[in-house]
């Protein structure tokens, strides 16, 4: 276990029984609170010398109260005793303002997490966290600077960024909820910039994240953002129309996010969703296939319990082009009168699809058209699922890079684009939360 | 509600005392660094939402602490703690005290004298904020936008508020204090029509208390979300590629900010990372393009009485005439270029160590008419509704999002458009802009600038033709 000095204390996790107790006693029927705790160090370097050191150590108190059929979130970092029964007095004295709504409740305690006791049942925290000292993250970040070996080959500048945090948060509800989860996080970017043969300035970034120290291989990922500098150098333009687009696993969720937030419980009694009525539909293409696989011990975005405290379980979200789960809070379940899920997916993973391997091999597979690199900016109507990106990427043929590409934005409706799915690889990062490998897609809208 | 208040209130809301201030500050730079600064803070944020025809969710958040930074010439040591008692507040100096360590450099603190800046002191706030107030407002709101539509099916409504009090120290003796209020007011609906559903939504927000939630502001929020609805059923995704843009007066302002002002923002220039490193005193647009960045517009958004470093709120012209005459400086970097801090050096609360942030960024008036700028294209497209934008500082490249606008064949506006992405390069932009209208606009929506930490900022700009930007279509 990591050290407990670092975790919430036993005054600490207190506060949110005394929160509970005093939510009752003011006059609330039903109360939720949770407390969370984070320490972290970041370590900024410029050029290869140190810029900034920063330490944070950050406390809070959220208090969800339900009183007289009335409702109320609300926030506090100011962890005394005294201060903290004033809070709660305050915050039934605020719910009592607002309209009553008797779709609100806690969840169903059947339904709730019991497994998270300790909060490191998933694995996710760095034994060894408590044995760094400032010095050892100064030396990291110090020593993940490449800017020393380019500095004569047109990087101009290199911006380096070593971060590990702990953190710890415990739920408890006044219907006998406790669920815990604890987890250490280690991180390192790099932006690079350079200057291309034109006087331009191109930057090129990377990052990566663990739980776990050594899972991070650091000098290789400043050396990561120099080549993708270099690599984006000497932009050329493409003419508009229909391409094929493979879709670089870093930037790839930008496409599956709107899609999970359409099948929201909340989006679509809103009507803001594209989605609605799609339950058990055939709305996708029969390769698209997403789960929820929230309990991979060791993996990042892992978790045992939701937001509610609601048990988080592996469940298949879009099984061969069909809707399988809406995301259903409680509120939103006693409100449309339909089974209540979990709130937000947890660890969506998008499974292969006609190719079992990676960007190159998708690019193989696809033949000719341009790779997505990142996106710079644009949005949705999550009205009508219509989107428009900027995005940044390469044209490719033969399944090869020919150039870089710049000034050209991709186009469409996202149920024409999942539609038009034709692989998907199994090459998602680990660092990220939610899985998604490289994709491709095929007659998208392309304006440059 | 508060009225005037001095420093001694400041002081007693964190349990502050002159003593201690110069003790944590003296013992930030002991072992060297040139400079400590001290940031309290104390928000209360309120949030009410109507939705479904009631105000049934809301509540508050309280966040309190300090910041403490040390420099060490441009480096940075930063570390906060959420209590003010001077133990927690001298183990966050210690950790600030970091960057210096081993350095020769251990300039004398400034003891036993105050120098109270000016400019500080509330900013200007006729009520307080009150959630039951707001309800009101809200329920009121919600009337008058059903009112206006017989398609509406579904009224989304909230006020969001903040009021903020900080007090700020520092290594040369000066202290500075501030309330700073904030207020957004927001609605959107969704209308039906055949079938089809489209959505719209406005807000306002403004740096005011609870004066704002006026029977205006809610005629005006009702109007505005109404407006346009039928062009919007009616919008069609425009053939994409490169045209001529006009950006219409007001919000448009975005390509201000996302094109150009980040790009005049020092610390990019000091790391030389920004398109504009080595432009300054060059000409770099048409010379009736004159940009302002601006924190004196009083109830703006961007507006500050003092900056987060206790620089005085001022207004900052970063091109004149076409020319390049000022960056956005924090003190980091108003050092580094020998000039004097613009009042930019801001940051999103006491976790953030200042950083240069523009306040709300505008172009002024040209003298060309709105009409007879869209009479000149002759196909092109008219923009003038936004949800976001960006810009890769290094590339200059932009881009940003149009809710709303028309295309323009032989002069005139024939279909209207929705739902694109507009993409060009910021200096290539300002270069291609051919016509500045008469008519600048400061917009008033809730713009929420995001460099690695969020800044509540404005922008605003005339009626401008700019001759070529990429826009996204099918």
């Amino acid at each position: 276990m990591i050290d407990e000095k670092l975790l919430l204390t036993a005054e600490e996790m207190g506060f949110a029984e005394r929160c509970l107790e005093k939510a009752i006693e003011y006059g609330a029927q039903k109360a939720r609170a949770s407390v969370a705790k984070s320490v972290s160090d970041e370590f900024k370097t410029l050029n290869g010398k140190l810029d900034s050191v920063t330490h944070c150590l950050d406390r809070g108190l959220s208090l969800n109260v339900f009183v007289d059929g009335r409702y109320g979130t609300f926030t506090t970092n100011r962890l005394d005793a005294a201060k903290l029964d004033k809070f709660v007095k305050e915050s039934i004295w605020a719910a009592r303002l607002l309209a009553e709504d008797r779709c609100n409740d806690l969840p169903d305690p059947s339904r709730t997490a019991k497994d998270a006791i300790n909060g490191d049942e998933l694995g996710l925290c760095d034994n060894e966290y408590a044995a760094i000292m400032p010095e050892q993250r100064k030396k990291t970040a110090l020593e993940s600077s490449v800017f020393n070996v380019y500095k004569d080959k047109s990087l101009i500048s290199e911006e380096g960024e070593y971060s590990d945090s702990v953190s710890d948060r415990l739920v408890l509800d006044t219907q006998g909820l406790r669920a815990r989860q604890s987890e250490t996080s280690f991180s390192y970017g790099c932006e690079s910039t350079i200057k291309d043969a034109a006087g331009g300035k191109i930057s090129g970034y990377w990052w990566d994240r663990s739980s776990k120290l050594n899972d991070l291989d650091f000098r290789n990922i400043s050396h990561k953002a120099y080549s993708l500098a270099m690599a984006k150098a000497g932009p050329k333009s493409v003419k508009g129309g229909k391409y094929n687009i493979v879709v670089d696993p870093n930037c790839a969720s930008t496409l599956l996010t709107p899609l999970l937030s359409a099948l929201n419980a909340y989006s679509i009694s809103q009507k803001r969703s594209f989605l609605i009525d799609s339950l058990n539909k055939g709305v996708f293409c029969e390769g698209l296939c997403v789960i929820d696989d929230p309990r991979r011990k060791g993996e990042n975005g892992s978790r045992l319990f939701d937001a509610e405290g609601v048990s988080a379980v592996k469940v298949p979200i879009i099984e061969n082009g069909f809707v399988k789960e809406y995301f259903v809070s409680t509120y939103m379940a006693n409100k449309l009168g339909i089974a209540p899920t979990i709130s937000t997916p947890s660890r969506p993973l998008l499974l292969p699809h006609n190719v079992n391997g990676g960007r190159d091999a998708i690019m193989e597979y696809i033949g000719e058209g341009l790779l997505i690199t990142g996106f710079n900016g644009g949005n949705s109507n999550p009205s009508t699922g219509a989107f428009s990106f900027g995005i940044e990427g390469f044209l490719f043929r033969n399944g090869k890079i020919v150039h870089p590409i710049r000034e050209v934005l991709l186009t469409g409706n996202f149920l024409d684009l999942w539609n038009n799915l034709e692989a998907a690889g199994n090459d998602s990062r680990r660092c990220m939360s939610k899985l998604i490998p490289t994709l491709a897609f095929s007659n998208a809208d392309i304006s440059a | 509600m508060r009225t005037k208040m001095n420093t001694e209130y400041y002081l007693s809301e964190f349990d502050a005392s002159k003593e201690n201030l110069e003790k944590l500050a003296s013992e930030a730079i002991r072992h060297g660094g040139d400079w400590c600064d001290l940031f309290f803070e104390n928000t209360v944020n309120g949030n009410i939402v109507l939705r479904d025809g009631i105000v049934s969710d809301g509540g508050f958040n309280v966040d309190y602490g300090v910041g403490i930074r040390v420099l060490n010439g441009e480096k940075t040591g930063y570390a906060y703690s959420e209590s003010t008692d001077m133990k927690s507040m001298a183990a966050a100096t210690h950790a600030a005290s970091a960057i210096a360590a081993g350095s020769a450099n251990i300039p004398p603190v400034n003891a036993g004298s105050m120098n109270i800046l000016p400019h500080g002191d509330r900013y200007q706030m006729l009520k307080d904020w009150h959630l039951g107030e707001c309800k009101i407002f809200l329920e009121r709101l919600q009337d008058k936008i059903f009112a206006k539509d017989s398609r509406i099916v579904k009224v989304l409504a909230g006020v969001f508020y903040t009021i903020t009090d900080v007090l700020m120290y520092n290594s040369i003796g000066e202290i500075a204090y501030d309330t700073r209020p904030y207020g957004t007011a927001y609605a959107s609906a969704v209308f039906t029509q055949d079938g089809k559903l489209e959505m719209k939504s406005v807000s306002r927000s403004y740096m005011k208390g609870g004066e704002m939630l006026s029977e205006a502001l809610a005629d005006e929020i009702a109007a505005e979300v109404v407006k346009g609805i039928d062009d919007r059923f009616a919008a069609k995704r425009p053939k994409g590629g490169q045209m001529p843009v006009v950006m219409g007066a007001g919000a448009s302002g975005i390509l201000l900010h996302e094109a150009m002002g980040h790009a005049f923002e020092a610390d990019f220039n000091r790391k030389g990372q920004s398109i504009f490193s080595d432009k300054m005193g060059q000409k770099i647009c048409d010379s009736h393009i004159t940009i302002v960045d601006d924190g004196t517009i009083p109830g703006n958004r961007g507006a500050v009485n003092i900056d987060d470093e206790g620089v005085r709120g001022q207004r900052t012209q970063m091109v004149t005439n076409g020319v390049l005459t000022s960056y956005l400086h924090d003190r980091i970097s108003a050092k580094y270029y020998g000039t004097e801090p613009t009042g930019n050096g801001r940051r999103e609360g006491f976790r953030f160590n200042p950083i240069p942030r523009m306040r709300t960024t505008y172009m002024e008036s040209g003298n060309a008419r709105k009409e007879e700028i869209i009479a000149s294209v002759k196909n092109g497209i008219y923009v003038d509704e936004f949800t976001n934008g960006q810009v890769k500082i290094g590339e200059g490249d932009f881009t940003f999002f149009v809710n709303s606008g028309y295309l323009i064949e032989n002069g005139k506006f024939t279909q209207p458009v929705k739902d694109i992405n507009v993409i060009g390069n910021g200096p290539k932009a300002l270069a291609d802009i051919i016509a500045v209208g008469n008519d600048l606009k400061i917009d008033e929506g809730s713009w929420t600038c995001g460099k690695g930490q969020s800044c509540p900022v404005s922008c605003g700009i005339p009626t401008v033709l700019i001759k070529n930007l990429t826009v996204g279509g099918e």
